[in-house]
C-alpha cells in the first residue's frame, strides 16, 4: 500500500478535521496520553526496580507482576489511542519526523525485550520466584535495558512536540525563537491550523 | 507577577537556560515526566492496596513503607525541574491559569500523601483493623489518584492556557 495516500487519507478523515478543529480536544488528548505514560513508565518501572534487586526484593515476583501488570496494559492501551488521535491530525508530519520515527523504534525494542524475557527468565521463574533467590543475569539485563527504554520513548515523544509544529517541519527552529511568538499563542484561531497549537 | 516573571527572565540563570533552550526545556521535561510517572505508579499501588485491588499479600503499612519514600523522593525531583522550567520560562509558567491550580492541587496532593504516612505511622493497628475498610478511607484514595491524574492535566494545559478563555491572564490580553 502507498504510504503517503494512507497518511493524507487519515489526515482528512472527519475525526482528524474535527481534533485540528478543536482548541481543546488536542490539549486533552495530550493530557490523557501523559496520564497513560506516566502510570506505564511508573508501573514498569516498579517491575524492573524489583527485577534488579533495587526494591521489593522481598516480595514473590510472580504476584507482584500479576498485580501491576494489567494495569501496564491497560495504561498502553489508553497512550496508544490517544497517541493514534493525535498523529492522525498531522500523520504526514508525524511519520516524516525521526523523533517519532525513533520512538516507534523503541517501542518495537520494547517489545522484543518482553518477548526475550517470557522465552528466557520467564520460563524459570518459579526458581527466583521469591527472595533469598535473586532473578538471573539476564533478568536484570532486561530490567535494565527496559528502564533505559523507556526514558528513551520519554525523551523522544517530548522532543516531538518540539519539532513537529509548522515551522520546525520546515526547518530546525533556532535556539533563541520563542516558540509561543511563533505560533501566535493565544488566539490566532482563525484559521484552521495545519497543525494544532503545539508549541512545547 | 507578570513584573516578577519579566524580572526573573532577565536574570543570569534565567538567560543561561533561554540559551540553551533547544537541549535543556526538553531534558528537564522529560526528567519531571520520570518524576510523575513514579509519582503516579506509587500512588496507584498504594490506593489499590487500600482498595484491595492489589497486594493483597502485604499489610497497608509494607506496602506504604515499599512506596513511600519513592513518591517522597520523586516529589523533590518534580520540584527541583519545575522551579528549573519556572527559571527557563517564567511568564510561560507563571502568567498562566493553569500552572496555579496545578499547584493548589500540589499542594493538596502532597498534604495528603504526607497526613497519610504520618497517621499510619502513628496508628498502624487502628489503620490496618478499621480505617483500611471504611468506604470514606476508599473513596479517599480514588479521590487521590484523581488529584494526580488533574495535576499532569494541569501541568500540559500550561503550554495551552488559552483553552480557559477569561480565566487565562493570557486569555484577557
Amino acid at each position: 500500500m502507498d504510504i503517503a495516500s494512507l497518511l493524507s487519507w487519515l489526515e482528512g478523515t472527519g475525526l482528524a478535521a474535527r481534533i485540528r478543529e478543536s482548541r481543546l480536544l488536542f490539549p486533552l488528548l495530550e493530557s490523557v496520553h501523559v496520564i497513560g505514560l506516566a502510570l506505564v513508565f511508573g508501573t514498569i518501572a516498579i517491575v524492573d526496580l524489583r527485577l534488579l534487586g533495587v526494591a521489593s526484593a522481598q516480595r514473590s515476583f510472580r504476584r507482584m507482576a500479576s498485580d501491576i501488570l494489567r494495569w501496564t496494559w491497560a495504561a498502553f492501551a489508553v497512550t496508544v489511542v490517544t497517541g493514534s488521535l493525535m498523529f492522525m491530525t498531522n500523520a504526514a508530519v508525524y511519520y516524516g519526523n525521526a523523533y517519532f520515527r525513533a520512538k516507534m523504534v523503541l517501542l518495537v525494542l520494547a517489545g522484543v525485550n518482553v518477548l526475550v524475557f517470557e522465552l528466557t527468565a520467564g520460563r524459570t521463574v518459579h526458581r527466583w520466584d521469591r527472595a533469598p533467590s535473586a532473578p538471573p543475569p539476564v533478568a536484570r539485563t532486561i530490567a535494565a535495558l527496559s528502564l533505559a527504554i523507556w526514558v528513551g520513548v520519554i525523551v523522544t515523544g517530548r522532543i516531538i512536540g518540539f519539532t513537529t509544529t509548522r515551522a520546525a517541519a520546515v526547518e530546525p527552529l533556532p535556539a533563541d525563537v520563542d516558540l509561543e511568538e511563533l505560533l501566535g499563542f493565544p488566539g490566532d484561531d482563525g484559521q484552521t491550523p495545519a497543525t494544532p497549537p503545539e508549541n512545547d | 507577577m507578570t513584573q516578577f516573571a519579566e524580572w526573573l527572565s532577565r536574570t543570569a540563570p534565567s538567560l543561561f537556560l533561554q540559551e540553551q533552550y533547544a537541549w535543556a526545556i526538553p531534558a528537564i521535561q522529560s526528567i519531571h515526566i520520570v518524576g510523575i510517572a513514579m509519582v503516579m505508579g506509587s500512588v496507584l499501588m498504594i490506593d489499590l492496596r487500600i482498595l484491595g485491588w492489589a497486594a493483597t499479600d502485604q499489610t497497608l503499612g509494607e506496602t506504604t513503607r515499599r512506596f513511600g519514600p519513592w513518591l517522597t523522593g520523586s516529589l523533590w525531583v518534580l520540584l527541583a525541574t519545575g522551579i528549573l522550567m519556572v527559571i527557563a520560562e517564567p511568564v510561560r509558567e507563571l502568567v498562566t491559569f493553569s500552572f496555579w491550580l496545578k499547584m493548589v492541587l500540589v499542594a493538596v496532593g502532597t498534604l495528603v500523601a504526607a497526613a497519610f504516612q504520618i497517621a499510619l505511622r502513628r496508628h498502624e493497628r487502628h489503620w490496618e483493623d478499621t480505617l483500611v475498610h471504611r468506604p470514606s478511607i476508599k473513596l479517599l484514595a480514588i479521590v487521590t489518584f484523581l488529584v494526580w491524574a488533574c495535576i499532569i492535566v494541569l501541568g500540559r494545559l500550561i503550554a495551552y492556557d488559552h483553552v480557559w478563555g477569561g480565566w487565562s491572564p493570557a486569555g484577557t490580553q
